[in-house]
């Protein structure tokens, strides 16, 4: 008995996005169907990641996570370059120093540390803020500014400073990271007015906020299905790529920091598959971007992606 | 304790108070009632007034700005007399007469009549004239009836009903005591000629013969239509034998001092023990004082006044006679009662002819009372083949869609925003109010028109609809209404509560302070539209049709009157759809309960529509909260659903 | 395709009688449309219009029980592809397999391994379904005894896999009465697994190797007569995996027949990491039963965990926890905002409080999720429990000050609150984005 094979009729794409400057530039979005279903669609690139990089040296991450950047963790330069050989399609680059509660670093002190960066690896770059909107809408422009013309992304870009972090954008030759919390509305509405700036669809990521496993993952998870969905339903201002930030939530979880335990098992073993499992669930519900932090997370990860990519029947 | 002399001024009224008592109740108490959206509770900046001589004591401030402060503002709620007063009252804290929604021709007329400057305005659709009654509530018949004789031994109210079943085809027919005790004498005096009158009353199956007189009577007899607004309450003089409107009268709600909305009002009959009695008392009162003023304006008694139709929302019908409100705002929201019986007017403590009955219109739900299913049936929609959606919005937002196949029905709480309600510069739509705005690019040039033609003194919900287009047709807010950061211009400012934009500068006011619209004002009129679109979506998803589906939307209630319907469909408040499918009918409420006097069909459409309609909770589920903030944008975050707003 | 509201609504008396517990008849067919009522509610439906609604109700996935009793597994009635279409009705169950090679000690120390895989989430317990019992060692008899041996040791429901009629026979002739699954019937055994399946009255997978035999194989085994059925595809390559289930629940959601029940997946990577992270895809991605050979706390709990996230209804208003939260690290001089626990809510004031750069602390009210206006207007966000989730929380200890801000819109709440409470109420703005310009100017502790 031959099953007729349900294919959808989707109507549009997302769009696609390059990031960083060819020959190492890194392409992600363009799928024309719900992730990995290839009898469906195309799905051009596959789902890329990126590993932290911070600027000043972590206090609260557990040793398992210290331990792969051992005497690098205090200088950003170094440690982007042990993501680079742990096998990074890309560096987030994160500008925590700029924290007023931490060392409240000027733009300026930023815009160096991430030029020092640029110029030291030659993977694409995410640089994103300190977290605080205000100061984000004042470092971000000069960090932006430091890597003029390198097409990296810049975020985290929100309902309060989307201006002048899509300025930089427009000017310097950035893309941008548009984050809104938990809403697929709210998401759409930052969309729309960041491009009603001028700045094209296809230089903007969409950032649901997601939660790690046990904490919200079901909010991201359909959000982003529903954006996937709209987005290939002929929703413009959903067709683009979405950036998943798993690493920051996975390694705050109880899960990920409790150490060895029987009830619970090995640490090493329910972090790495914590974080690796909050990716691979966003990878179906149609993240293309993923930010971790663990390079072991980063392997076991990609191996998923590549099995998922296999083209089948 | 001391009693206080307060001479109120620019009134001359004179009222006391001691030292325990607020300014604010006592000038209540007195009949100088003034606004407090928040009851009196010093929560709100509404009772502001001047205290001219004298010492009072002041608990606090509460809502009021800096600057107000600094020129002597206080709250009459939180003001304690410590010696003789004088104190202002100025014109923006009183609670006055309401001059709209009651007659078809605009109280303005401001607004320029030429070139497209009316586009989008909708006027009132005329009551249908000629429809003469069909059988009202209340009707006087001139018999003759046939003597008894020996070959008919008939009894004599027998032979009465016999004569009105004959004429008006009325099967159930049963007498008062009162007439029996009277009927044999007044046949036989009255040579069998009489003039009998009949009443219906809504639950009971029988017409009520309520009077039997000898010869034929003359004198007229009248119904009065009763629209009990949460806010105003109007009532039409109805002449019974013609159909007419002899007289319409309209005023606030008496209630308003204890609250803007029924929330706070079911809430003050939970708090104070005395408190549902307070509330009927007030609100009868309202309706006694437009009865007294009716009959004195058409020479009339009182007691000509022969029945009555009430139509409110439930929580007015409910506080009207007395019920028990608590549960309607309670989880799961069921009211004492959907379908009220008639009850006598001498029980209602209406001021019309003592056994008169007097109706509520049946509602539906908890926020989906008889107004509605009078507005319903006003708009004719539950009997016609087009879709129909039906706007009522006022403190609370009610829209019906359907058609006469099947009706769906939900409330929104779209706030009090478009009353000019949680607005520091709102008023309702009365003398005095922007009702129109226009703004050009950046801000430089702002035209305001006021009701009346006359220096502005707040802005009314069509005025505010107006700001949040212009303003974001002017560039000067975005989408998200955030005032855009790179607009430089000297209306836009920052407060102590945030940027906001300057309509009206002092100097051109009527007023000490400039008329200003805030961000975060503006945020809250996104919400009370948002609401209104996702309630429309809402029903829409629930009965899986598209908004191109509509056929035709009918707006109702004051509100509608200055409203600039491309304005309100460019914010994302109404439908996309072509101009010419709205209308506005007006109080539909009033006028639905005019129909129910005179008309025995309207009475069972009305019966039918409450039936057959179905009534959406919208805090059930997400779909509403979803349709929300999708609308929190201008006009929504799905751009598509308003293809002549991209197009332009 | 199921039918919407107003096509139900077509279909029945349109009378508004009420005898079904509904207003209407529009609100009974919307009932219906969203399966919170069934159609033997309606007493007045025409004979014509039940066979239209009924066969338009019948769930595109069949409803299948494996086991008895407490630990009964059921699956499927399943209605959309994406859970924010509605919600995934029945959680994915999880197995662990046990092989009859196993000597006795090893089984039972596995089965006992597997029945202490419990966790304990948000106070509930949260722990894996069945346990599979495989028939590697060809030994018809091992295998009854290995079947005795576990199902004597857990509550658990149990699959039993072999491709030998007689071999499951026997097994079924053990344990029949506690329901377990047959696993499989194939292209060579279907007639005589099909038989025993109708005979104990089990439920019985069905393997097919690729959609179009599984498919007629389906179709014959449903002829014979049974109709709690699984479906496994033959598959174990992850992406194959993902394309065999979407398809399956697509066509079952099209109301293809062979297709409308449950499925199973084996999450058989070598690798045991890469297994763990395919058996979370088939969690995530419709199957029915996932088998991961697994008793490793560390491998389950995220598994599990995952299960949870995707099975929970998101009908339901998202809700934050109803406790303190700290902003930017407040101390005890920092400001105290009341809220309620509409996640939305809570997110602006956080936001809010987080761009005023000055610490504070946020208590959200439980109002069943739902915003302060509303929560004031139903009469869930009142002064008296405002007031007790103050005392409770702990808040006193945490601040030197008594003073609490709530929303602007709610001001008519702070005469009461702060006769009840103790505590001195500031009415905040109405927006929380007035937040910082508000506790800039009002605040001092």
């Amino acid at each position: 008995m031959a099953v007729a094979i349900v294919k959808e009729r989707w109507t549009n794409k997302v769009l696609e996005m390059t990031i960083g400057q060819e020959p190492n530039a890194v392409k992600v979005g363009g799928d024309s169907t719900l992730p990995f279903l290839h009898f469906e669609g195309e799905m051009p690139n596959r789902p890329v990641v990126a590993l932290e990089v911070w600027d000043m040296e972590p206090d609260n991450w557990p040793a398992i996570l210290t331990e792969p950047f051992k005497g690098v963790l205090d200088n950003p330069v170094a440690w982007a370059k042990k993501c680079a050989d742990y096998g990074a399609d890309m560096i987030c680059l994160r500008l925590n120093s700029a924290h007023p509660d931490q060392m409240d670093a000027t733009p300026d002190e930023v815009a160096a540390t991430v030029k020092a960066v640029a110029e030291a690896v030659s993977l694409p770059l995410i640089v994103v803020g300190c977290g605080v909107e205000e100061k984000d809408a004042l470092i971000l422009p000069a960090a932006g500014e430091a890597i003029s013309g390198q097409n990296a992304l810049l975020g985290c870009a929100t309902i309060n400073n989307y201006k002048t972090i899509t300025a930089t954008c427009m000017v310097h030759g950035h893309n941008i990271i548009a984050t809104s919390p938990l809403d697929i509305n709210l998401a759409k509405q930052l969309n729309i007015l960041i491009n009603e700036m001028n700045l094209p669809l296809s230089r903007i990521a969409m950032d649901p906020l997601v939660g790690a496993l046990g904490y919200g993952v079901e909010y991201a998870y359909s959000i982003m299905e529903r954006a996937r969905t709209g987005a290939l339903n002929g929703d413009k201002m959903l067709a683009i790529p979405m950036i998943c930030f798993v690493g920051q939530e996975t390694w705050k979880t109880k899960e990920a920091k409790t150490e060895d335990n029987e009830e619970w098992g090995a640490q090493a073993r329910r972090a790495l598959l914590w974080e690796v499992l909050t990716a691979a669930s966003f990878a179906q519900a149609g993240g293309s971007i993923f930010i971790l932090r663990h390079p072991e997370s980063l392997k076991l990860f990609n191996n998923n992606i590549a099995a998922m990519m296999k083209q089948n029947s | 304790m001391p009693n206080f002399s307060i001479n109120i001024i620019p009134d001359h009224k004179q009222v006391t108070a001691n030292e325990k008592e607020s300014l604010y109740h006592a000038m209540v108490v007195a009949g100088i009632p003034l606004k407090a959206s928040c009851g009196g509770k010093g929560t709100c900046s509404d009772c502001k007034v001047l205290v001219r001589e004298g010492k009072v004591e002041s608990l606090t401030t509460g809502m009021l700005t800096e600057e107000e402060q600094k020129q002597g503002y206080m709250l009459a709620c939180q003001c304690f007399a410590q010696s003789n007063l004088v104190v202002e009252v100025p014109e923006e804290s009183k609670l006055t007469e309401h001059r709209i929604v009651l007659s078809n021709n605009p109280a303005g007329g401001s607004i320029a009549q030429n070139g497209d400057e009316r586009i989008g305005i909708l006027e009132e659709e005329p009551e249908r004239a000629g429809e003469g009654p069909d059988i009202p509530l209340f009707k006087r018949l001139f018999l003759k009836v046939p003597e008894p004789s020996l070959d008919d031994m008939e009894d004599d109210i027998g032979r009465v009903i016999r004569v009105i079943r004959k004429e008006t085809g009325v099967e159930l027919l049963r007498p008062t005591l009162n007439v029996l005790l009277t009927l044999p004498n007044i046949l036989r005096q009255a040579g069998w000629k009489v003039t009998v009158s009949l009443a219906e009353g809504k639950g009971y199956k029988s017409v009520e013969i309520t009077g039997v007189e000898p010869g034929h009577i003359e004198q007229k007899y009248y119904g009065l239509a009763v629209d009990i607004g949460t806010t105003t309450v109007v009532a039409k003089l109805v002449d019974l034998e013609s159909g007419q409107t002899v007289g319409i009268k309209g005023t606030y709600n008496k209630q308003a001092v204890y609250g803007d909305d029924v929330i706070t009002r079911i809430i003050h009959t939970n708090e104070y023990p005395d408190g549902l009695r307070e509330l009927r008392k007030v609100v009868v009162e309202t309706i006694n004082e437009l009865i007294e003023d009716l009959a004195k304006e058409q020479r009339i008694k009182q007691t000509d006044i022969r029945t009555v139709v009430c139509a409110g929302n439930t929580t007015m019908t409910h506080l009207f006679l007395g019920l028990d409100p608590t549960y309607i705002r309670l989880e799961p929201y069921t009211p004492v009662v959907n379908n009220i019986p008639a009850v006598r007017a001498s029980r209602a403590g209406l001021n019309v002819y003592p056994m008169a009955w007097v109706q509520c219109i049946t509602g539906v739900a908890s926020y989906m009372g008889g107004d509605v299913t009078a507005g319903v049936l006003v708009s004719g929609m539950a009997f016609a083949e087009e879709l129909t959606l039906f706007v009522d919005i006022g403190t609370n937002g009610e829209m019906v869609l359907g058609n006469k196949e099947w009706l769906i029905s939900c409330a929104c709480s779209a706030g009090p925003a478009f009353e000019g309600g949680g607005i520091r510069h709102g008023m309702r739509a009365m003398r005095g109010a922007i009702e129109k705005v226009r703004i050009s690019p950046g801000g430089a040039k702002v035209t305001c028109c006021t009701i009346g033609n006359v220096p502005p003194t707040g802005i009314c919900g069509s005025g505010l609809i107006d700001c949040v287009a212009w303003l974001y047709k002017s560039g000067i807010i975005d989408r998200s209404g955030n005032f855009v950061s790179d607009v430089k211009s000297p209306r836009i400012r920052d407060s102590a509560e945030g940027k906001e934009f300057v309509l009206v500068w002092s100097e051109k006011a009527g007023r000490f302070t400039d008329i200003t619209i805030s961000e975060a004002e503006i945020k809250n009129l996104i919400r009370s539209k948002a609401a209104v679109y996702a309630g429309i979506r809402s029903m829409l998803q629930m009965v899986g049709l598209p908004v191109e589906a509509i056929d035709r939307v009918v707006i109702a209630g004051g509100f509608g009157r200055y409203i600039n319907i491309r304005d309100a469909i460019d914010i994302g408040m109404f439908p996309d759809i072509p101009l010419e499918k709205y209308s506005y009918v007006g109080n539909s409420s009033v006028k639905g309960a005019k129909l129910a006097l005179l008309s025995k069909k309207a009475r069972d459409m009305l019966e039918e529509i409450a039936k057959k309609m179905t009534y959406l909770e919208l805090s059930i589920g997400n779909t509403f909260m979803d349709e929300f903030v999708s609308a929190l944008f201008i006009p929504h975050t799905d751009l598509g659903l308003f293809p002549t707003m991209q197009k332009r | 395709m199921a039918l919407s509201g107003l096509q139900i609504f077509k279909q029945l008396p349109k009378t508004n009688c009420k005898d079904c517990g509904q207003a209407t008849c529009l609100a009974f067919a919307m009932a219906l449309a969203t399966g919170k009522a069934s159609l033997d509610q309606c007493p007045h439906v025409s004979d014509a219009a039940r066979e239209v609604l009924d066969s338009a109700s019948a769930p595109p996935v069949a409803l299948v029980k494996i086991g008895v009793g407490d630990e009964q597994v059921e699956l499927g009635n399943e209605t959309v592809l994406f859970r924010h279409d509605k919600r995934f009705e029945h959680p994915c169950a999880i197995a662990i397999p046990v092989c009859d090679t196993m000597g006795d000690a090893e089984i039972v120390s596995k089965v006992d391994a597997i029945n202490k895989l419990v966790f304990d989430r948000v106070g509930q317990t949260h722990r894996v379904d069945m346990v599979l019992v495989c028939a590697c060692s060809g030994s018809p008899e091992r295998f009854v005894e290995a079947v005795k041996l576990v199902a004597g040791r857990t509550a658990y429901p149990l699959i039993l896999k072999s491709e030998d009629p007689a071999t499951i026979e026997k097994a079924l002739e053990v344990v029949a009465a506690k329901k377990p699954l047959v696993y499989s019937a194939n292209a060579a055994n279907y007639q005589a697994m099909a038989a025993l399946a109708k005979k104990f009255e089990v439920p019985l997978v069905v393997q097919g190797a690729g959609l179009d035999e599984l498919a007629s194989l389906v179709e014959k085994v449903a002829e014979l007569g049974c109709k709690q059925l699984i479906l496994d595809s033959g598959t174990t390559e992850l992406g194959q995996v993902l394309t065999d289930q979407t398809q399956i629940r697509r066509q079952a959601l099209k109301k293809f027949r062979p297709f409308g029940y449950p499925t199973i997946v084996f999450a058989s990577n070598e690798d045991p990491f890469q297994a763990v992270i395919d058996a979370g895809v088939y969690i995530a991605k419709y199957a029915g039963i996932v088998v991961i050979d697994s008793v490793d706390p560390a491998d389950i709990l995220p598994l599990i965990t995952l299960r949870l996230n995707i099975y929970t209804d998101p009908q339901k208003p998202i809700a934050v926890e109803s406790k303190i939260y700290e902003i930017l690290t407040p101390g005890p001089d920092s400001p105290v905002y009341l809220t309620t626990n509409f996640s939305l809510t809570y997110f602006c004031v956080a936001g809010d409080i987080e761009a005023s750069r000055v610490p504070g602390y946020v208590l959200p009210v439980d109002t069943d999720g739902v915003s302060v206006l509303t929560g004031w207007a139903a009469g869930k966000f009142t002064p008296e429990k405002i007031s007790e989730m103050m005392n409770t929380c702990g808040i006193a200890g945490k601040v030197s000050h008594r003073k609490v801000i709530i929303p602007g819109g709610v001001a008519v709440l702070s005469g009461k609150l702060q006769e009840i409470s103790g505590w001195e109420v500031l009415v905040g703005p109405r927006d929380s984005s007035g937040i910082p310009s508000f506790i800039k100017q009002r605040w001092n502790a």
